[in-house]
């Protein structure tokens, strides 16, 4: 049984060469969450969806289905084009490539697309501020299930602001000083760096480095063992402008 | 139906060629066998002779089986210009164009992170070496893709600490070109390098 799809919202993720003139675009919809579609004759010169077949473009996309891979049968582009510059489209890179490792294929998630839309305008009014991309990261634990406990601390009480805590997958947010008997793990982190979190307040400097640990710590499992190619060129744009 | 060894295993070696599957594949074997032996000859010949002969240039990293490639070795070549592109097919397109006399640098790709390339693999640190041999202005002429766009991005701020120029081709509307037919993305662009006439 074969299903059409027409002019869904999504974005590219990636693309890749696809038999002998196709391309294989990976997608983000809104309705159908990631689907692998194959592009017929998008490879030829002249190819008119080609040009629009790019990461970052809103798109309206309309396909059929009948087994894994979905064929596209229209491409048209949805409102504004973003126009992604510099250090932000590494960033773009970068939220690309954890959608790819985390989401499997046809697994809708509509607060997602979303949350990437947001999150690409973001990137384009403000460049590549790392707190677009730790709300990004919230809002993507939160629909794949594991996300933050950020409105009480591990034993129900409210997080107060200065107080040190240390922040576990399995329990939540523990008071550094709570429990003798069972000493937390996890990441240390201040309370008002997890309330700022919890509400998509701006992040500080000691507040962004202590997000940054602790949504890479609990993404580290999930991520798997090989090591984000976009995430070490980010890096090593920033190390090279500090040591500067 | 099966066909004797050696005619599939031409066949199967065609397919390497892009946008030749099976059915061209047969087509061609056929072709060259029955009605061109010659011709057939000759390219095997060449093949050999190109894939053992050729490499990259020392200087621009183009295809040559020379250590520099004649546009290098040249001394017609304006040295104090050089210009960045993906592919030694994107070299052939500036040329054809007969609108730069400068020098070039292949990279042999752009910067994907997705797909496991970073600079390393683009060869950046042969590209800033190159550039201090005397080179004033750096034009970068990566595709207008994103990926494109982030090479010459990351590319262009390690130029510009070496107290290179640095200058991107411009985008836009192709010559011939209709408005109501050219895509967002690519009219955002022209307008933003729109030009005082
Ligand atoms: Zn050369």
């Amino acid at each position: 049984m074969s299903e059409r799809v027409s002019l869904q919202p999504a974005y590219v993720l990636h693309q890749r060469a696809y038999r002998e003139t196709s391309r294989l675009i990976e997608v983000l919809s809104c309705d159908y969450g990631r689907i692998g579609i194959v592009a017929r004759g998008a490879r030829r010169p002249g190819s008119r969806v080609r040009p629009l077949l790019q990461p970052f473009v809103p798109l309206l996309l309309s396909w059929s289905a009948a087994g894994e891979l979905a064929t596209l049968t229209g491409a048209e582009p949805a409102g504004t084009a973003l126009h992604l510059q510099g250090d932000a489209l590494v960033c773009g890179f970068y939220l690309n490539e954890v959608l790819l490792r985390l989401l499997t294929r046809h697994d809708p998630a509509p607060e997602l697309f979303s949350a990437y839309h947001e999150a690409l305008g973001g990137l384009q009014t403000h460049g590549c501020d790392p707190t677009i991309l730790r709300r990004f990261e919230k809002r993507l634990l939160d629909v794949l299930g594991y996300g933050l406990q950020l409105r009480e601390d591990a034993r129900g009480a409210a997080l107060s602001a200065d107080r040190r805590y240390h922040y576990e997958p399995q329990r939540g947010a523990v008071p550094a000083d709570a429990d003798r008997d069972a000493p937390a793990g996890g990441v240390a982190i201040l309370g008002r760096c997890l309330q700022a979190l919890a509400a998509d307040a701006p992040l500080d400097g000691i507040c962004r480095r202590q997000v940054q640990r602790l949504l890479a710590a609990i993404l580290a499992p999930h991520l798997g063992p090989r090591p984000l190619k976009s995430r070490d060129l980010l890096l090593r744009i920033r190390r090279r402008r500090t040591t500067k | 139906m099966s066909y004797t060894p050696l005619l599939q295993q031409l066949m199967e070696a065609l397919r390497c060629l892009p946008g030749v599957g099976p059915k061209s594949a047969q087509r061609m074997t056929f072709h060259l066998l029955e009605r061109d032996p010659e011709g057939a000859l000759r390219l095997a010949k060449a093949l050999t002779e190109a894939v053992e002969r050729v490499g990259r240039c020392g200087s621009c990293r183009t295809l040559s089986e020379d250590p520099l490639c004649p546009l290098c070795a040249s001394q017609r070549r304006d040295r104090r210009l050089l210009c960045v592109v993906e592919t030694p097919a994107d070299v052939l397109a500036v040329e054809q164009s007969g609108a730069y006399a400068g020098l070039y640098f292949v990279l042999g790709g752009h910067l994907s992170p997705l797909d496991g390339i970073g600079p390393e693999e683009i060869g950046v640190d042969a590209l800033l070496a190159r550039a201090r041999e005397g080179v004033e202005e750096v034009i970068l002429a990566t595709n207008p893709t994103v990926e494109g766009e982030a090479t010459a991005h990351y590319i262009g701020e390690l130029l510009r600490e070496l107290g290179v120029g640095v200058s991107r081709i411009a985008h836009g509307v192709p010559l011939g070109g209709e408005l109501e037919y050219v895509d967002g993305s690519t009219l955002t662009r022209a307008l933003a390098g729109r030009k005082p006439i």
